[in-house]
């Protein structure tokens, strides 16, 4: 098995559709049909893939193309091919920060940044004034668009079976010694009965979620609890010990376009030269003026009132379960900062949708009530709801029980993507629920939901975020159940490395109490980790450790970080005394106190400066990088940030010195011989931090206590061999487990120098 | 199973020990001054403790937390008495170290003490304590930050009482609470810029926050600037004032050095340029610590070494707090106009200028009517407080040691008034570069936001080293460099150049240097000339050492051989005499 996988994986090529090498397994032609090996369901020789992904949502369908893509035979099981590829609540991607993790998922070759490229309606670039550090790439999507282009997508990738069905169980067996874990998943068994082996499985599904909605004083269970086919698999995960958290979100009512006066509101144009998320695409596919616009509208007290007013028919706002603080309901903001009017975006769902989505309204009001809080809007007197808003609570695997590689510590070989930093998918059935009077709305609603049942992976965020948190746990969990596959080292993005780094770092070292949502102020190197060079930090590393990544695109990265460096030397290169850049560009002010020649380098960081200005004055060495409109773009902006990131360097050196301690993950705090109170040891005992640097950012753990871990690490490290790191007990861990993790765990080469 | 059970067990023992890990070792030292006096107080830390006071008072049942009780004193093996005393007991984590600690208070006779220590040492899990381990025991159970630490270091290290005022101070936190304020600011500013950042787009984040954010920054700027403007005070206060006397060769400011210092401590002769090298000396003037050098007389001298000699007091002029310009009184007597340039041609050319006293000499030899032109000439605006002196009469003394402590509260200010003081380098540094940044981000911030806010980033940063509230190796870093390990820097330097020990204590007649001082201080010898000799060619210490061996055997104690200083002294000093 192991060896049939390592040939598979070998580096890997892209392989076209329809020229898939003889190993590749059997594609299906006809999706409807049942698998091949079904059919052979009950008999000994079961399917074999390399990873299984269950649950067909963002989370899954990236983390199915990521394996696949790095040539593991992967096995998607959704209940229906249909909804693959389906947005979820809000109907864009991107946003600040947000469109950060595009690029990046996109660096690493994966499927959304692309297909947004192909399904836009409206794009635009936010925070265009304040640096392009923090620039974000956001656009509204064609939600049918997207879907079609998703199922293409996933339908046409090589080594990717997909199946329809539902998974009843995990198969497990005995743990590898060498890695901590109860146990080890071997395969699943399907809703038919049948099995299939697996390297590794990939659980995208809300098994857990318990999801419960709520409007007005109303609340029905939702989700998948009563689902037959996928009790096996929650009490398998309930019975393994996966702990779980609880939160809460909202969607906001959905309105009918043509009844909307757009006439009164203001408008929001997309941008006229649209760019486009993925680095690969030259431009979007819509032509810039048949974009549609956005709409932007306002509270007022008389919203105000009528929250303040029926507050005691709202239980979802007054329960204690933790909400997200940066989208919250419009009741909160309500509740939070009276006296004040608050945004509300009205956002098209599509070319041909008359849905429009009404970004910052998010209720849970009983639905009458919220008609007529829309009706006193400016703009939407006389606009009809399509479809209530509502809360939604629901159950959440902590994902500090993951480890950055995604993969969970108690099960070995069983990775999670999606749910686990709180996200649900409730959003799908709802958004297909007509208008209807509001009792019978909530049924249809609730039927929906759990007719379709409903795969998380499909975010919550209710502000205008999305849910593409889920598009890079997939890609990570995708990617690394693939390399568990054959061996190889897991692949970890670090905080200095890019903002995928930063997001799973704090998840699964600090946990969530609310909805995640990504910020750049929750990035230490802002000025390094940008949108515009997300390639040249993750392509060659992706393509490299992976081969999740093509070779076309290690090529053009390859190319451009050379044309990049290169331009970067000729600026430096280029030099002209101060009297004489004064007098070809009179706009900048030069220090005149300065009488050595200032370099290109130096003059294009002010603002006024750009690379055509400079190929004027230097024609034969820039005129070629000028150009190159992209390249030209990218040298300024690389120029800018220079001095910064190159000052941070040392502070990174730090940060990456402080990752390179790993603390071994069985180490029980509760026992070891350091200095630490008992509420520093619980502190750690239950965020089980991987290295020193995550210890550092777990929230109350004092100075002190890192100190005292640190000495213990390294005076572990010094004496390796001759000391054994206390384990966690209740696990049974061999004997020469320890030695082998008291070594394993510290060696790096950052270390012997940091000692 | 069996595992499981067993690791329950130790968990078990772990959580009854208050989360300090059950081998880590009890530590115990006599806590209080060394040498005869009438009670010492000997001080135990860690999970033994209950133990080594049940096994010292033979008593199963512990005193009332933090009270004091009246208790036999026995040895546990000979259950022989050792003395009568008080104790007290305080459990983990109330206590100082946030450990199990006991204290007891005995007679201060060395036998006594050495009795009770001998006591503790047999008993299992004790060892004695490494120098500042309580401290550090304390810092690493979360009961003290750095500047707390760096404040009880220097409360025990301070000598006089204006060190002892300011360091209780800083001990208390109030410097730490300062810097602690400033950072919270400065988060606020951040999170201000942050938000604008992150949420201006979607949210109502109103463009004035930027300016409140500009608004918080220039205010903090003009702070952090007059904390720094304080002329150095709280570090000098800290290291002791470097007062340099320099003037023409012949003035006298040899003798004036051993006047001052109530010793001969430098060379004296009638002969012109007898002084070649600088000599340093400590004293306690006011209750102000000051470091006294001796220079070689300013002028163009032609022999070589006189060369070097004049071009060391240069230098020592350079790096002065205060300067005591010594003059001929005698020879400027007949022309009082020339005072001012004699004056000029003594102190440092470069800026900025630097306090100064007009000291002068050889007043005994003056008629009384030069003296009076003298005094008048000196009493202008123009010229620096001066005084008539003769330190062969010693008359005027009292006047220049009034001048000297006026001059001194002048440049150490009153550690008491006004805000906490800067007491270290390293906070004078990580200051700096915090009001660096802050300048950088008011220049960048009509540019790029992301480079602005980076600025404030790095600006809190700097602040958050200060307290220790910055990534792990930093502050093991700053621990290492600053906090107990610093100490053994300085050893470590000294020990390279001739050998520890030997070159801590000089020879005879020759003032140790500052890192000599420094080291010779954090064993707890008190030093201010060489009261420590090397041994005599009997191989016993004579004359003046017999203090330090009093304080080195207590060092070798509660050292127990730990710090390559502490063995040393022990097995140079102490053993030859006991055996």
């Amino acid at each position: 098995m192991a060896a049939s996988a390592a040939v598979a994986l070998r580096r890997f090529l892209p392989v076209m559709p329809g020229v898939a090498p003889s190993m590749s397994p059997p594609r299906l032609l006809s999706l409807r049909l049942p698998p091949p090996w079904s059919r052979r369901a009950g008999s000994d020789a079961a399917a074999r893939y390399d990873v299984v992904v269950i649950g067909g949502g963002h989370a899954g369908t990236e983390a199915a193309a990521a394996a696949a893509r790095g040539g593991a035979r992967t096995l998607l099981v959704t209940h229906k091919i249909d909804t693959i590829g389906q947005m979820s609540c809000n109907p864009s991607f991107g946003g600040i920060g947000k469109g950060h993790l595009m690029r990046e998922v996109d660096a690493l070759d994966g499927l959304c940044a692309r297909l947004c490229d192909r399904s836009g309606v409206h794009y635009k670039m936010l925070n265009r004034r304040k640096g392009p550090a923090v620039w974000g790439l956001r656009a509204q999507v064609d939600r049918k668009l997207y879907k079609e282009n998703m199922q293409k997508e996933i339908l046409n990738t090589p080594f990717l079976t997909v199946h329809e069905g539902s998974v009843e169980d995990l198969l497990l067996k005995e743990p590898e010694s060498e890695h901590p874990g109860k146990c080890q998943v071997s395969g699943v068994l399907l809703g038919d009965g049948s099995k299939v082996h697996a390297g590794s499985v990939i659980l995208t599904t809300g098994t857990f979620l318990r999801g419960m909605v709520l409007i007005g004083l109303e609340k029905h269970p939702a989700g998948r609890l009563g689902d037959q086919s996928s009790t096996g698999l929650a009490q398998t995960l309930e019975k393994l010990g996966f702990a779980v958290g609880r939160l809460k979100t909202g969607t906001p009512p959905r309105l009918a376009k043509d009844t909307i006066d757009f006439s009164i509101l203001a408008r929001q144009w997309a941008d006229s030269h649209p760019v486009p998320f993925s680095f690969l695409s030259e431009t979007v596919w819509i032509k810039p003026e048949d974009q549609l616009s956005c709409y932007l509208t306002y509270t007022n007290p008389k919203v105000e009132k009528i929250i303040h007013d029926n507050l005691y028919l709202n239980n979802h706002v007054k329960e204690t379960t933790k909400g997200p603080r940066y989208c919250p309901s419009l009741e909160s903001k309500v509740l939070r900062f009276p006296n004040r009017i608050h945004q509300l975006w009205l956002e098209p769902e599509g070319l041909d949708s008359n849905i429009i989505y009404p970004q910052g309204m998010s209720m849970t009001l009983p639905p009458e009530l919220q008609e007529q809080v829309i009706t006193c809007i400016q703009g939407l007197e006389k606009a009809k709801m399509v479809q209530p808003g509502y809360g939604v609570q629901y159950d959440f695997l902590d994902p500090r029980q993951l480890t950055a590689s995604l993969e969970s510590r108690l099960v070995q070989r069983l990775f999670f993507a999606g749910q686990i930093n709180g996200t649900t998918g409730y959003e799908e059935a709802a958004a297909q629920v007509r208008c209807c009077t509001a009792a019978k709305l909530v049924l249809r609603l609730l039927s929906h939901i759990q007719a379709l049942r409903i795969l998380p992976g499909q975010a919550v965020n209710a502000l205008r975020s999305c849910n593409h948190f889920d598009v890079w746990q997939g890609i990570i969990a995708g990617i690394n159940a693939c390399l568990r596959v054959c061996g190889k080292p897991p692949f970890t993005i670090s905080r200095t490395e890019g903002y995928i780094g930063v997001l799973i770092d704090d998840l699964t070292t600090l946990g969530t109490s609310e909805p995640y949502r990504m910020f750049t102020s929750r990035v230490e190197f802002r000025a390094f980790l940008r949108p515009d060079n997300a390639d040249s930090r993750l392509t060659p590393r992706g393509f490299e450790e992976t081969g999740c990544v093509s070779r076309q695109r290690y090529e053009r990265t390859s190319q451009i970080k050379a044309a990049i460096e290169e331009g970067v030397a000729v600026l430096k290169s280029l030099q002209l005394p101060p009297s004489k850049w004064s007098s070809l560009i009179p706009e900048i002010v030069i220090s005149s106190s300065r009488s050595s020649p200032v370099r290109a380098f130096d003059i294009l960081q002010y603002p006024e400066v750009n690379m055509e200005l400079l190929a004027r004055i230097f024609p034969e060495s820039l005129g070629k990088l000028a150009e190159w409109r992209e390249l030209a773009e990218r040298l300024k902006i690389e120029v800018v940030y220079k001095l910064c990131t190159s000052n941070q360097q040392q502070e990174m050196e730090e940060v990456r010195r402080d990752e390179a301690l790993r603390l071994p993950e069985n180490l029980d705090y509760f026992t070891i011989n350091a200095s630490l109170s008992q509420e520093m040891r619980e502190k750690l005992d239950s965020n089980r931090p991987q290295t020193i640097g995550a210890v550092s950012r777990i929230p109350g753990i004092t100075p002190a206590a890192i100190l005292n871990l640190l000495r213990f690490v390294k005076t572990n490290r010094q004496r390796t061999g001759g000391i054994k790191v206390p384990f966690r007990t209740g696990r049974s861990l061999p004997e020469r487990n320890t030695d082998v993790l008291g070594k394993s765990e510290f060696q790096s080469s950052n270390l012997s120098r940091a000692f | 199973m069996r595992a499981g059970s067993c690791g329950s067990l130790l968990r078990w023992l772990a959580k009854r020990s208050y989360g300090c890990a059950q081998q880590r070792d009890t530590v115990f030292a006599v806590s209080s001054g060394h040498g005869k006096c009438g009670v010492a107080v000997i001080r135990t830390s860690g999970p033994a403790s209950a133990t080594a006071l049940r096994r010292l008072t033979g008593r199963d049942e512990l005193p009332r937390p933090r009270a004091v009780a009246l208790r036999r004193i026995r040895d546990p093996g000979s259950a022989e008495p050792l003395d009568r005393g008080l104790v007290v007991w305080f459990p983990g984590p109330h206590s100082f170290t946030g450990e199990d600690c006991a204290e007891l208070h005995v007679h201060g006779g060395p036998a006594v003490v050495s009795g009770v220590l001998q006591a503790l040492g047999r008993l299992p899990g004790l060892r004695p304590a490494e120098p500042g381990e309580f401290t550090k025991r304390a810092f690493q159970n979360g009961k003290l930050d750095l500047t707390e630490a760096e404040g009880l270091g220097d409360l025990i290290h301070a000598e006089t009482e204006a060190q002892r005022r300011q360091a209780l101070r800083q001990m208390e936190g109030e410097l730490g609470q300062l810097y602690q304020r400033w950072s919270q600011e400065l988060t606020q500013a951040l999170a201000y810029i942050e938000a604008f950042i992150d949420f201006s787009e979607d949210d109502n984040v109103e463009e004035d926050v930027l300016t409140r954010v500009d608004t918080a920054v220039a205010q903090l700027d003009r702070e952090l600037r007059g904390h720094l403007q304080d002329g150095r005070r709280g570090e000098r206060l800290r290291g002791g004032v470097h007062v340099v006397i320099a003037g023409p060769p012949n003035a006298g400011k040899s003798s004036l050095l051993n006047l001052l210092c109530q010793r001969p401590a430098a060379i004296v002769s009638p002969v012109p340029g007898t002084t070649r090298d600088v000599v340093e000396t400590t004293l306690n003037v006011g209750g102000y610590p000051v470091v006294l050098s001796d220079t070689a007389g300013l002028r163009d001298a032609r022999d070589p070494v006189e060369q070097e000699g004049v071009s060391r007091a240069r230098d020592r002029l350079q790096q002065a707090d205060l300067v005591l310009a010594v003059l001929d009184a005698a020879e400027l007597a007949p022309q009082p106009g020339r005072l001012a340039g004699a004056l000029q041609a003594v102190l440092p050319p470069s800026p900025p200028p630097r306090p100064c006293l007009l000291v002068l000499n050889k007043a005994d030899l003056l008629a009384e009517q030069s003296r009076g032109a003298l005094q008048q000439a000196c009493a202008g605006d123009t010229l620096p407080p001066a005084c008539l002196l003769s330190c062969m009469t010693r008359e005027g003394t009292a006047t220049l040691l009034r001048l000297l402590g006026g001059q001194l509260q002048h440049i150490c200010g009153d550690p008491l008034v006004g805000s906490p003081s800067l007491t270290q380098t390293r906070h004078r540094l990580h200051l700096t570069s915090c009001l660096d940044a802050l300048g950088r981000y008011h220049r960048g911030r009509a540019g790029d936001l992301v480079l602005a806010a980076e600025e404030l980033r790095l600006a809190r940063r700097h602040l958050g080293r200060i307290t220790g509230q910055v990534g792990a190796e930093d502050i093991l870093d700053i621990v290492f460099r600053d906090f107990c390990i610093g100490k053994k820097a300085v050893f470590k330097g000294t020990r390279s150049t001739t050998g520890l020990g030997w070159s801590l204590l000089g020879a005879p007649g020759e003032e140790p240097s500052l890192p000599q001082y420094r080291a010779a201080q954090s064993i707890g010898v008190t030093v201010g000339r060489p009261r420590v000799q090397p041994l005599g060619p009997s191989g016993k210490a004579e004359g003046p050492a017999r203090e330090a061996q009093v304080h080195g055997m207590y060092m070798g104690m509660s050292g127990g051989g730990e710090g390559h200083l502490c063995s040393r002294v022990w097995t140079r000093l102490v053993n030859p005499v006991l055996g």
